[in-house]
């Protein structure tokens, strides 16, 4: 029991946390969730380890979401204040490019982002399917609308902030 | 067939079409114009998201994590299996997208002829060591060519790659001849040729040739390497030897693994205990403020070097921007133009002049330079006078008092001060 844990969290631990982070943007938060969502797995063991592990991860995150997401606000005003001198050039460039793309993703439905980040970890679609619930037909549709509006958000946001500035 | 939709598109890119599937979409593919304008929008649409989605990495010093040993330790023939540190293995097709690019792509396999053959004759050696094991003499050779010319087909189906005894007989090349004739048997023959045929229609289908080539060459290598130093020994080495070889190979893995979960079960367990202690003590502090300071607990046990910045900044808790408020019983004070790195609570006792009985709130910045800055917030109880000089870095704005401290310079520091709003 201890050896198949052991081992679960040798294989995904790292993956479960840098998919949370994408997802999250924090990585405390994502190292916190990706604890508890182990903790759970102690508590039952999964059959199926790496569908259950990130579906509740996911689902942990949606949990609370709502907490995370005021939180996040009250720092993004806090960031707004923040002039672009700090830091070498490259480290803000590299954060107004994830910023920009943390964005698009934020536009893009629960669903179709969670997909997208769960392809981004190795999944094949039946991996999606059983994580996400759905069938293995609708990953495909689903992955597609995913990536087009992710393209389609960031580019439109790019175009917006030439126009605004 | 009616015009193929987008998830299909995505799923065939994607590799995820079975082989009947995959076919008809490319038979569909080889006479619908629309169609394969189409995939090419596709194919740039999942470039393009899955280089944005990659583009979310974390900081890597920015914020240290907590000790992940798990990752440091696992074996890496293991994290290849079951986590793609990359992008999983691309799907097994080849997409015909027009005339010409399938006569490149012609050419280029051409020219990658004799890589495929030595590693498909690599591969299929060791598959010919089962049949020679066996049977005690080499069978036949057939035409080589095929194996090796096979990448043009619409699909690399498991039938017809699974057969690599039949392009091992194709094999001209000595070692492997000698080998198979020292060696009675080798486990795990299958998967090898497998993925060498396989490769390369592979990375065509994806991009164009030179990436393929030196994965082709990579993956080629080793083999070449092991296969002729087992060839070398073969000859003074009876087969009863090599074969005992291999076995103490075979078993001397398990142990390793059995270590590293060893390992990776104490360090999760140490990281649980640790989380626990955080939360117990971040619970009871405002309780009890003379409890010993955490930061001393694990540092006994655990090596300090990946030390998260709630420990480097002695924070025992972080908090949020309105319980910092609730905290101060006013907005938080911040140094305008930087950003927090954190916001948490520290125990009195750790800054100098603030009530030693009460959590002070602190926030946390870390300059260009790395330096790490701290600025500290206690609400006056009342009737305590402000301890302030002037010119200090110790000051009240209301009933808060402010410490400015950190790594960087007095002169840098009031500089700062002036920021602080």
């Amino acid at each position: 029991m201890t050896a198949d844990l052991t081992e679960l969290f040798e294989q995904y631990y790292g993956s479960l946390v840098r998919m949370l982070y994408r997802r999250t943007g924090d990585r405390d938060r994502a190292e916190d969730l990706a604890q508890e969502t182990f903790a759970r797995a102690v508590a039952a063991p999964p059959n199926n380890p790496r569908p259950w592990l990130f579906a509740v991860a996911l689902n942990l995150v949606r949990e609370d979401g709502r907490r995370a997401v005021r939180q996040g606000r009250r720092l993004e005003l806090l960031r707004t204040d923040e002039r672009p001198e700090q830091g070498p050039e490259n480290d803000y460039e590299r954060n107004e490019r994830s910023t920009a793309v943390r964005a698009a993703l934020a536009m893009l439905n629960e669903r179709d982002r969670e997909a997208l980040l769960l392809k981004a970890e190795g999944f094949n679609y039946e991996e999606i399917a059983a994580t996400l619930g759905l069938s293995k037909g609708a990953v495909g549709t689903t992955l597609a609308r995913a990536r087009r509006r992710l393209v389609e958000a960031y580019q439109s946001e790019g175009r917006g902030k030439n126009v605004a500035s | 067939m009616s015009h193929l939709d987008e998830g299909t598109l995505h799923a065939l890119l994607d590799g995820e079409l079975d082989v009947t599937e995959a076919r008809e979409v490319q038979s569909h593919l080889g006479t619908c114009v629309a169609c394969g304008s189409r995939l090419q929008e596709v194919k740039q649409f999942l470039a393009e998201a899955d280089r944005l989605v990659g583009a979310l990495e974390m900081p890597a010093g920015a914020a240290a994590s907590p000790p992940r040993p798990p990752r440091q330790s696992a074996p890496p023939s293991r994290r290849q299996l079951h986590e793609p540190e990359t992008w999983e293995e691309a799907p097994v097709l080849l997409v015909l997208d027009n005339a010409e690019a399938l006569a490149r792509r012609r050419r280029w396999f051409r020219a990658l002829g004799w890589a495929a053959m030595i590693a498909v004759v690599i591969g299929g050696g060791r598959a010919l060591l089962n049949v020679v094991g066996q049977h005690g003499s080499l069978p036949p050779a057939h035409d080589i060519t095929m194996a090796a010319r096979s990448g043009p087909q619409a699909v690399a189906s498991p039938q017809e790659t699974a057969g690599p005894e039949q392009s091992a007989n194709q094999a001209p090349t000595a070692p492997v001849r000698t080998l198979a004739k020292t060696r009675p048997s080798a486990p795990k023959t299958t998967p090898q040729p497998k993925a060498a045929a396989v490769t390369p229609l592979v990375d065509s289908a994806r991009e164009p040739a030179d990436t393929a080539a030196d994965e082709f060459a990579d993956s080629a290598q080793p083999d070449t390497e092991t296969l002729a130093a087992a060839g070398a020994t073969a000859e003074s080495v009876s087969t009863d030897s090599v074969a005992r070889d291999t076995q103490a190979k075979d078993t001397a893995r398990p142990e390793d693994d059995l270590a590293t979960r060893r390992a990776a079960a104490q360090a999760l367990a140490e990281l649980d205990r640790q989380r626990r202690r955080e939360r117990a003590a971040a619970a009871t502090a405002a309780l009890q403020p003379a409890a010993p300071a955490r930061a001393d607990a694990p540092a006994a046990t655990e090596p300090p070097p990946p030390r998260t910045p709630e420990q480097r900044s002695q924070v025992y808790l972080r908090i949020g921007l309105d319980e910092a408020a609730k905290q101060l019983g006013s907005p938080v004070h911040v140094i305008e133009g930087m950003t927090p790195e954190l916001i948490g609570l520290t125990y009195g006792r750790l800054v100098a002049g603030a009530d030693p009985n009460r959590p002070v709130v602190r926030v946390v910045y870390v300059d260009s330079r790395g330096r790490m800055i701290l600025l500290d917030q206690q609400r006056l109880r009342t009737g305590q006078a402000p301890s302030a000089g002037e010119g200090s870095l110790r000051w009240s704005v209301g009933d808060v008092m402010l410490y400015l401290r950190g790594e960087a310079g007095p002169d840098v520091l009031r500089s700062l001060q002036r920021r602080v709003r």
